[in-house]
């Protein structure tokens, strides 16, 4: 692992990257440009797993969402040829407002929340990170107890793509 | 919120500063979900919300030292990809019929 | 004497079997006759018979056990000079509860006896009158039913032996009456009439019933014998309110069954129903309930004296006002109608002086005199085919000669001409209300006979002399079931005043001294001889006076063109607007419909409208309305926009969070 303090730098420049193009992507008006940014912030997202312990996930965020996901979304826009978002066609400043305040609101809620819940209990599994072997560790897991989800989220996988075969068909013969 | 548990090897960047992060990137999404008009801004600031409750998991997992945390995450990945796929070809069937993706002028199911 | 229940049973059973054939009999009749106005034919003779023969057989039956039950008590008890006790038959426990009880149980005694000899006796004659009068009717069948059923009733109230017991039968008669006077349910006047007769009961019922309650209350039982209890009772210490209260409730049901002010207004009415039953119900029996009542609870009226006073002025009165009334009317039941209201405040005008036993005497002799008359009344419609107005008669003496001696012969009796029946009757009661100082009263009395001769002359002169008007010259005397009923009723109307005469004329007045076993008789002064004579003869010369200026007025009544009487008439423009007000009857139903129904019908309209419709559809329509306001604001939260959706979950959000953290 490295240092500590490398570790404290890595993580200031990683959350930074993440916030700041996170706000870039809400803030933006063209559909493209927010993906990018999202993208970016995957990344960043990634680095910060790799700080937690998580190689695998990282690489798995990577792959998956920035990679698949992100890229489906840009197809998409794509496609439907969207446009900027006309800033003067808004006609609901009320729920901008509202909508901002209770954003906000939340989100001080939750951190305060969060910072206040008490430390997690309990006994450490025998599951322990980080593991030189993590990515068997995982698989074993997955294979164990968490079989019954695995494969319904297999069957899931196959409904979500029939279904968006289906759904973007022209006509149903 | 205290740190890890015993037993675990300590954590160089102090578990709150990861919790903050990922409660912030979670309400920055959440104001994107509420305040853009594109059907698929609204999208992406949802898959934002969920990364920042991946953070979330895996900062705890961290903490407890337990795998289950990083399951989690890959079940969620892996949901998000479906529902991603399912979502867009929603808006584009959507896109097909209305010729819009601007939630605003979509509203048909009011009194 | 352990067969006294056997008495009402039989007209009871005799219902059930009339009723029950004439309802299946009428069904299947209607199924085979199509089309609703077919003409209501008369019945056949083989159904005539079976319902004749049941129905009088009944009656008739019962009238028989009657008699073989009271001519030995009668027997027995004239032999020892108190009389003996009364009989009574214990049927059954009816209701119990703690302290109380009441039994179906029924007395033989005095009182009882001599009720149940005329009513079963007149009732039979009665039934064989019907057979004759209603031959051509549809409902014959249902019209004995009801009769029977009304004899049932009658004889239940006469023959009971407690007052809850009573009042089954008094409500029985009630209910028969309500069903014989419309008996024409198709005519809206005789439904009409039948209504008014239940309810003007009713009004009466309901200070009956708070009577019988308060009897229970003070005495604890309301068997016959409370009036020991009461007796005793007051000679202790005084006369309680709660007597005086009884009475008077006591005595407001006897005003409802029998016609007094202020409930007489049913009777005249009531003359809708067919004759015989006027003659039954409306004459000799049923209205005698409100003085049997009175008489019966004697002992306990005669501790109240201030009740008694209010009865015999409530009788004196009704008796004046009813034969003025009757001194104007021109349908012939109409002025026997009024008679009965009349003659039966005589009855009560004697309860009110203490004679109880005087009254009874003429509950006895006009039950024959008036049912002859009422019968014969009904024979002259019947002859002249169903005409009731006294105007379009006339000259009938010759062509219905029998129906014409014995309407005379009652008519004497009713007027009080010596030696008839209503001579003594009537008499015993003008004497004991001069012989207890009551000269008002007296005044009033004696007034009122000359009243009583006038009219009732007056209707046999209109009916039976002078010149035939509309169909008169037609008219043929009717079949021997109907004449025969009406000799032996006119021939009692002769001798029955026979059984009292009093000591003045050298008779031993038995009818009195036979009733004193069961009824009170508190002590009445002494008059002298000499004043008795003299009161006598002076009623007489009344009475005839009153005979003597109606021939005098109608006896040549006029033909179509000319008026009947023109002295009447005459003196009927000279009295100008009261002779008006009493040829409509006082405008005494126009004077309720005022004073009461109108009212009543005012506040049930706004009971209806205000309340119902506004208040309490009002609540109704209110909540419905403001449910629907409700669901209207409400749809505003569905605008169709996910943002407000998300919006609203963000915010359900926060608002949970903040009930967690602040737990």
């Amino acid at each position: 692992m490295p240092a500590a303090s490398g570790q404290l730098v890595v993580f200031a420049v990683a959350s930074f990257l993440a916030l700041a193009f996170a706000l870039l992507m809400v803030v933006q008006r063209s559909p493209v440009r927010s993906v990018l940014s999202l993208v970016v912030t995957f990344f960043a997202l990634s680095v910060l797993a790799i700080l937690l312990s998580a190689p695998f996930l990282a690489a798995l965020q990577i792959f998956v969402y920035a990679g698949a996901i992100l890229v489906l979304f840009l197809f998409v826009i794509m496609l439907l040829n969207l446009k900027e978002e006309a800033a003067d066609e808004d006609d609901r400043p009320v729920q901008r407002t509202l909508g901002l305040l209770a954003a906000l609101a939340l989100g001080g809620l939750l951190a305060g929340a969060t910072l206040r819940a008490p430390a997690p209990g309990g006994v450490p599994s025998p599951r322990l990170i980080p593991a030189p072997d993590e990515i068997p560790a995982l698989g074993r897991l997955l294979f164990s107890d968490y079989l019954l989800a695995f494969e319904a989220l297999s069957l899931l996988l196959l409904v979500a793509a029939v279904g968006a075969l289906l759904l973007s068909k022209r006509k149903f013969e | 919120m205290t740190g890890t548990l015993p037993g675990v090897a300590p954590m160089a960047v102090p578990p709150g500063a990861f919790l903050v992060v990922a409660t912030l990137l979670f309400a920055i999404g959440l104001a994107g979900a509420l305040l853009k008009r594109n059907a698929l801004s609204i999208f992406l600031s949802i898959e934002l919300m969920l990364n920042a409750v991946n953070l979330l998991f895996l900062t705890y997992a961290r903490m407890r030292g337990d795998l289950a945390g990083q399951m989690i995450v890959f079940f969620v990945i892996a949901v998000a990809a479906a529902e991603a796929a399912v979502g867009l070809a929603i808006f584009v069937a959507l896109f097909r019929v209305r010729r819009t993706v601007d939630v605003d002028k979509i509203a048909l199911l009011k009194w | 004497m352990n067969r006294l229940w056997l008495i009402p049973i039989l007209p009871l059973a005799g219902f059930v079997v009339n009723g029950l054939v004439a309802l299946v009999a009428s069904s299947s009749r209607a199924e085979k006759e199509l089309g609703a106005d077919h003409p209501l034919a008369p019945l056949p003779y083989s159904q005539r018979l079976f319902h004749g023969v049941v129905g009088v057989g009944s009656v008739g039956l019962a009238a028989v056990l009657s008699f073989a039950a009271l001519v030995p008590y009668v027997l027995t008890s004239l032999k020892s000079p108190e009389g003996i006790a009364p009989v009574v038959q214990h049927v059954y426990t009816w209701m119990a509860a703690g302290d109380y009880s009441v039994d179906v149980a029924f007395r033989l005694d005095a009182l009882s006896a001599l009720m149940l000899s005329f009513v079963t006796f007149v009732g039979t004659l009665i039934h064989v009158y019907s057979v004759g009068y209603m031959q051509k009717d549809e409902g014959y069948g249902r019209y004995f039913a009801y009769l029977n059923l009304f004899m049932f009733a009658m004889l239940m109230l006469v023959l009971a032996d407690n007052l809850p017991l009573l009042f089954v039968g008094w409500e029985g008669v009630g209910l028969c009456s309500y069903l014989l006077i419309g008996y024409s349910y198709d005519q809206d006047f005789a439904a009409a009439a039948g209504k008014k007769a239940f309810i003007a009961n009713r009004v009466g019922d309901f200070g009956m019933v708070l009577g019988i309650f308060g009897v229970f209350a003070l005495f604890g039982t309301a068997d016959f014998s409370f009036v020991d209890l009461a007796r005793r009772q007051v000679l202790a210490g005084g006369a309680p309110l709660g007597v005086y209260a009884v009475c008077v409730l006591l005595f407001l049901g006897a005003c409802g069954k029998s016609a007094q002010i202020p409930l007489y207004v049913w009777l005249p009415d009531a003359m809708a129903g067919p004759t015989p039953v006027s003659a039954l119900i409306h004459a000799a029996t049923m209205v005698t309930a409100g003085v049997y009542l009175v008489a019966r609870c004697s002992a306990l009226f005669v501790l109240a004296p201030d009740a008694l006073t209010l009865v015999a002025w409530i009788g004196a009165g009704t008796a004046i006002f009813a034969a003025t009334i009757g001194l104007a009317q021109n349908d012939i039941k109409k002025v026997l109608a009024y008679s009965t209201v009349s003659q039966l405040g005589y009855m009560f005008l004697a309860c009110g002086v203490g004679a109880f036993s005087a009254g009874i005497f003429h509950v006895f002799t006009h039950a024959f005199f008036k049912a002859c008359l009422f019968l014969g009344s009904g024979s002259v419609i019947l002859s002249l085919h169903h005409e009731q107005d006294m105007r379009k008669m006339g000259g009938l003496a010759a062509r219905i000669p029998q129906t014409f001696r014995t309407m005379l012969a009652a008519t004497l009796a009713i007027a009080g001409i010596f030696p008839l029946a209503g001579f003594f009757s009537k008499d015993a009661i003008l004497g004991a209300t001069a012989a207890s100082n009551h000269w008002a009263l007296y005044a009033v009395g004696l007034f009122t006979a000359g009243l009583t001769a006038f009219y009732m002359f007056r209707l046999v002169s209109m009916t039976f002399f002078g010149k035939a008007r509309g169909h008169a010259a037609e008219a043929h005397e009717s079949p021997a079931t109907m004449t025969i009923p009406l000799i032996i009723l006119a021939a009692l109307s002769v001798v029955a005043g026979f059984v009292g005469i009093p000591a003045a004329l050298g008779g031993s007045d038995r009818i009195g001294r036979f009733l004193e076993a069961s009824v009170a008789h508190p002590e009445i002064h002494e008059m002298s001889r000499t004043l008795e004579v003299f009161l006598m003869l002076l009623s007489l010369g009344v009475a005839v006076t009153g005979l003597v200026w109606a021939w005098r007025w109608y006896g040549k009544a006029g033909g179509p063109e000319e008026a009947v009487s023109p002295q009447a008439h005459a003196f009927y423009e000279k009295t100008g607007a009261l002779g008006r007000l009493v040829a409509n009857k006082w405008n005494v139903d126009e004077g309720i419909e005022a004073l009461v129904l109108s009212p009543f019908r005012k506040i049930g309209t706004f009971l209806w409208r205000g309340i119902d419709a506004l208040f309490i559809d009002g609540i109704a329509n209110a909540s419905a309305f403001l449910v629907e306001l409700a669901g209207d604001l409400l749809r505003f939260f569905t605008t169709g926009h996910v943002r407000n959706y998300a919006l609203a979950f963000t915010l359900g959000v926060a608002v949970f969070l903040v009930y967690v953290w602040v737990r």
